[in-house]
């Protein structure tokens, strides 16, 4: 008679076999605890940032010439050339993939809308444009990873100096741009480091104080700030905002489905006037 | 009346309104800040899309001939809302009044500056300033 283990059998090896791999050890991950009343009552505490802040636009473009960036010497010679080809009409597109301004270029150039939310241990921004404006910003005092992942906004820890946040993001990829326009700006190619305080200036007005260390892209460490206004309409709330829709157009395909079908755009990223 | 203006200097009134560079998606230096063009015609589209709004007028020339097409790139739907529009501010068939800085090789299309819609209502676009009263 052929030896035919029975299924209680091989479960039971089975189960051995599992048991005999170590387990994680469950309790040593880190874990957010959950946040207790008196977490959410805390929060009553801190300043009012309710509301959408919309870039201060004009103060936006009078901090890039007034008080531009100390670029080392090659991306210098660079941005003397990008600014040449913007003057001359034939912007470098910057941001027509559609990928993330990321930081610090959200902060700095960005004509849209943002807010922001408090809850225990996180500050959170969120924005339009670029399908997935987002950031986190950790206050429940945790350091930063020990290698964290490169992202477009980084990895952010802060903590509260009176009314003010004091933001410290590292971990951001090196393609990212520091920008001043959406067709001046460098890639920090690599290891910056930014320190923001933010903080209310005056009635329904936020200032971000950043400090931007980008040893490969910078001369040294620059200091500027960045304005946003506060609105209350229910119509100035921030909307979605997915970058990638303006490359298509609704419309039918052959079994009457609503779908999306490209649309031609010139070189510099505007719906074609050709071909229409 | 359908026609076509062309301004060669910068208007400093329509400056002021001037929606500027917009939008995460592109640089808006393409277009000709020094000069405004007036597109006097009838909306064969508006597109209410991120990241830039766009709307498809014809016009028809000055010097005469059959209607063309124009291309006018705005700023976002949700900057746009902050400025009073909706949807459903253009629908196709209006007449319309749009003011751009044309593209500077010339082809049919421009950056957004000032819609003046068939009622004589005048929206612009843009970031807007503060918001009066709120703290």
């Amino acid at each position: 008679m052929p030896l035919r283990p029975s299924l209680s059998a091989v479960l039971t090896v089975l189960g051995v076999l599992l048991q005999a791999a170590p387990a994680p050890a469950a309790e040593l991950l880190p874990s957010t605890p959950a946040p207790t009343a008196k977490d959410w009552a805390s929060l009553a505490s801190l300043p009012d940032w309710s509301g959408t802040w919309v870039p201060d636009m004009r103060d936006q473009g009078l901090q890039e010439t007034s008080n531009p960036p100390p670029w080392t010497p090659s991306v210098a010679a660079e941005m003397r050339q990008a600014e040449a080809e913007e003057a001359s009409g034939a912007p470098r597109g910057l941001f027509i993939n559609c990928l993330p301004e990321g930081m610090p270029s959200w902060m700095l150039i960005s004509h849209n809308a943002m807010e922001i939310l408090f809850t225990p241990g996180q500050v959170t921004l969120l924005g339009e444009s670029d399908g997935n404006r987002l950031r986190r910003i950790y206050t429940d005092g945790r350091p930063h990873p020990a290698d964290p992942d490169p992202s477009f906004h980084g990895h952010s820890i802060g903590h509260w100096e009176g009314d003010t946040l004091v933001v410290d993001t590292v971990a951001i990829l090196p393609e990212t741009f520091i920008a001043l326009s959406e067709s001046v700006g460098a890639p920090n190619d690599g290891d910056m480091h930014i320190v923001e305080r933010i903080h209310l200036a005056g009635p329904g007005v936020l200032h971000d104080d950043l400090e931007i260390t980008a040893p490969h892209a910078l001369s040294r460490t620059w200091k500027t700030t960045r304005v946003f206004l506060r609105h209350r309409l229910v119509r100035d709330a921030i909307s979605e905002g997915v970058c990638l829709q303006g490359l298509f157009a609704e419309s039918k395909d052959k079994a009457g489905h609503a779908v999306f079908i490209p649309v031609p755009q010139d070189s510099g990223g505007n719906v074609a006037p050709k071909g229409q | 009346m359908t026609r076509l203006a062309i301004s060669g200097v910068a208007l400093a009134t329509l400056a002021l309104l001037s929606a500027g560079p917009a939008g995460a998606h592109h640089s808006f230096a393409m277009f000709d800040p020094t000069k405004v063009v007036v597109l006097d015609g009838a909306v064969k589209e508006f597109s209410w899309t991120n990241p830039h709004v766009s709307i498809r007028i014809m016009v028809k020339p000055k010097a005469g001939g059959e209607p063309e097409l124009w291309t006018v790139e705005l700023t976002s739907p949700g900057n746009l809302t902050r400025a009073g529009w909706t949807r459903t501010t253009l629908k196709p068939g209006d007449a319309a009044e749009v003011s751009i800085h044309p593209l500077r090789n010339g082809e049919h299309g421009g950056g957004f500056v000032k819609l003046k819609t068939a009622s004589g209502q005048i929206f612009v676009g843009g970031s807007p300033g503060p918001q009066q009263g709120v703290s």
